[in-house]
């Protein structure tokens, strides 16, 4: 094959395979892997801060909320890998990814504590630390060391529309309401079923006994063709509810002030079981090589500045108790003037599942049913 | 000499031995891609299902618990039959719903049939969750078909059609959407590639329209329909994405048990594993049964 035949396009077929095949074969064996591992050295010396956090806590929307880290960092702004719920980061984890930092919410402390991934944090690194909810901060403790660092909270409660709604008690029980079958909606999560617990007056409904695991597991089956809808994500929650195509809602403090923005008319009860109170708590990757930085992070995020910016836009609570919202919707919402509204008797802080794989089975059950 | 010439063999020219690595270049590529990109996987899959390998680190050995467990479970079971029939029915429907506009397109003779077949795949041109989500302002309790109901009177805007929505029937309704072109392409090419001296002859020897699409037509596009209709079966039966947009609680899919088992609550990758290749076993299984269907078809005269 010369030159002019492939000015001329006279190649035969035999001839074109060949070329194709050394052309295949010479990018896949040559440029291509050379690229990549250039990619994954430069990836590896970078030394970027790598954080793994949910959608709309990274640099898709939440960047003021770390504006102080990047201002102290300017050649070492963080790079992010989104988690969807904390099993998806302990997957992400056991595959190899090495984040500096996480975030799961407080009822996973002691199983991220326990599981040998995490390490503890230096609390005098943070000079924010001292302004942090005493509440929180112990729940971040795991025997005695600041496994978590509390940062956003908020509760699980129920939202309602007051010109379509009219429960008969302020009680979990509104979810369970025959008289609106298919206008209610359910969280997509196992804690559904420490909620069905507080129902069911179980003793303690994150450490059920079979029989009680069984018992809230057959409730939610036998009540689920009454929900129209299992929202993973609050997006979906908010097209539904504002659309009017639910009316009640297993639902956090910012899905009510998204309803309310909508000139929707909601009311976001708390049942007489007491609403369960989250909070999300930062956690330090073993081994990480940038721990100075990772501080950093998290007290840059434990700012006042951060905390307010995070009420205002997000509608969430913060764990730094100087931070109050502009709204005073929100304000009542939160009882942000209580500093012990996420614990008893105002509320059930979300906690640890002992049997957190026999609850997950039950809950997918429960969707599969 | 010449006839002693003749009858010796003529001399073997020498080969020159060549490597040519022309087929094993172009093969190996491709099915180094399937070995290291489907096989391989698969099995990993695999390992985690007799736990050879599992998500926690701990101590883990060969097991067939989540496979007993799976094959003993009503709900999984259910669950995987609930979807079938479910994808049985969409891929029934619209097989039968594009075979009309397949032929329209392929045997009526228009000039435009390209023209008319750019149209039909049209949509794919925009992305799959879009046409997905337009669904949704189509079907809520106060989209399009519930308003224009509450504007002729035939609906009291009290009380819209809540089934349309996040049901069964809308997770349907949008897999037959979204896998129409799938369907109507397979059907088009065989019905394309028809003798239609066939039916010339069949006309010739007596037979009316009707008889000759009975007896030519339809035996010949046969495996046409088969492969559309395995087309839509296979990827509908593991589908998780549109139960999850419309489906709402009744609508959850045996895909979406998969997702969840993998991702959702707490990890459960053995089950989700069986689960998994349980659902690549049947479709291997159903391909193999529709592929003697696959084959080209004779037509004889009775």
């Amino acid at each position: 094959m010369d030159k002019t035949e492939l000015a001329e396009g006279r190649l035969t077929r035999d001839q074109l395979l060949k070329l194709a095949a050394a052309a295949g074969g010479a990018t896949l064996l040559g440029t291509r892997i050379d690229d990549g591992l250039a990619a994954l050295r430069s990836s590896d010396a970078s030394g970027r801060l790598q954080v793994m956090d949910w959608a709309g806590y990274g640099n898709d929307g939440g960047q003021a909320m770390f504006s102080a880290y990047v201002k102290a960092h300017p050649n070492n702004k963080p790079q992010f890998t989104v988690m969807t719920n904390e099993s998806d980061a302990l997957a992400k984890l056991h595959a190899g990814q090495h984040p500096d930092l996480f975030r799961p919410y407080v009822g996973w402390v002691k199983y991220f504590a326990t599981s040998g991934l995490v390490q503890p944090w230096n609390p005098k690194l943070l000079k924010n630390f001292k302004n942090l909810n005493p509440f929180m901060v112990k729940a971040g403790k795991y025997n005695g060391k600041q496994y978590g660092i509390p940062a956003d909270w908020g509760f699980d409660a129920i939202l309602y529309r007051t010109d379509k709604v009219h429960p008969r008690a302020k009680s979990w029980g509104l979810l369970f309401d025959d008289r609106y079958k298919g206008k209610i909606a359910w969280f997509d999560d196992l804690n559904m079923l420490v909620i069905a617990g507080l129902y069911l007056h179980h003793p303690r409904p994150w450490r059920q006994s079979d029989a009680e695991l069984k018992k809230s597991r057959d409730f939610l089956i036998k009540k689920k063709k009454l929900a129209r809808l299992i929202w993973s994500s609050e997006t979906e929650l908010w097209e539904a509810f504002g659309s009017g195509d639910i009316w009640i809602a297993y639902a956090w403090p910012n899905d009510w002030v998204q309803m309310k923005k909508k000139k929707l008319k909601v009311v976001y009860m708390r049942p007489r079981e007491k609403p369960v109170a989250w909070v999300g708590m930062f956690m330090l990757l073993k081994g990480t090589p940038r721990k100075r930085l990772a501080h950093s992070y998290v007290d840059a995020w434990s700012s006042k500045r951060s905390a307010k910016w995070l009420e205002d836009n997000y509608g969430y609570g913060h764990a730094n108790v100087l931070a109050r919202p502009s709204s005073s919707d929100l304000l009542r919402a939160l009882q942000l003037t209580n500093p012990k509204a996420v614990t008893e008797p105002a509320a059930h802080l979300d906690r640890d599942i002992p049997r957190r794989a026999e609850y997950a089975r039950a809950w997918q059950q429960v969707k599969a049913s | 000499m010449a006839v002693a010439d003749a009858r010796e063999p003529p001399a073997p020219r020498r080969r020159r031995f060549r490597l040519d690595l022309t087929t094993p270049s172009l093969l190996g590529l491709p099915l180094a891609w399937l070995v290291v990109f489907f096989l391989v996987p698969i099995a990993i899959v695999g390992a985690y299902s007799f736990n050879v390998y599992s998500l926690d680190p701990g101590p883990h050995g060969f097991t067939l618990t989540a496979w007993h467990d799976f094959i003993h479970s009503s709900i999984y079971l259910k669950l995987f039959w609930k979807s079938v029939k479910m994808s049985l029915l969409v891929s029934a429907i619209i097989v039968v719903l594009a075979y009309p506009l397949a032929y329209y397109l392929a045997l009526s003779g228009t000039k435009r049939k390209y023209v008319l077949l750019l149209l039909l795949i049209a949509p794919f041109l925009t992305s799959y969750l879009l046409r997905v989500l337009a669904w949704k302002v189509i079907l809520g309790d106060h989209g399009v078909i519930n308003s224009f109901l509450f504007w002729t009177g035939l609906r009291d805007p009290d009380h819209p059609i809540s089934q349309l929505l996040y049901s069964r029937f809308a997770v349907m309704l949008v897999l037959g959407y979204i896998w129409l072109p799938f369907v109507a392409l397979p059907i088009f090419v065989s019905l394309e590639s028809l003798d239609t001296r066939l039916l010339e002859a069949a006309s010739d020897l007596g037979a009316s329209r009707l008889q000759a699409f009975r007896k030519v037509t339809l035996p010949l596009s046969l495996p046409g329909v088969f492969a559309a209709f395995l087309f839509v079966f296979i990827p509908t039966l593991g589908e998780f994405v549109t139960p999850s947009l419309v489906g709402g609680t009744s609508g959850y899919m045996y895909g979406n048990q998969i997702v969840d088992l993998f991702g959702t609550g707490f990890p459960d990758w053995e089950t989700g594993s069986v689960l998994a290749i349980f659902l690549l076993l049947v479709v291997t299984a159903l391909t193999v049964v529709f592929a003697r269907f696959l084959q080209p078809r004779q037509v004889t005269a009775d």
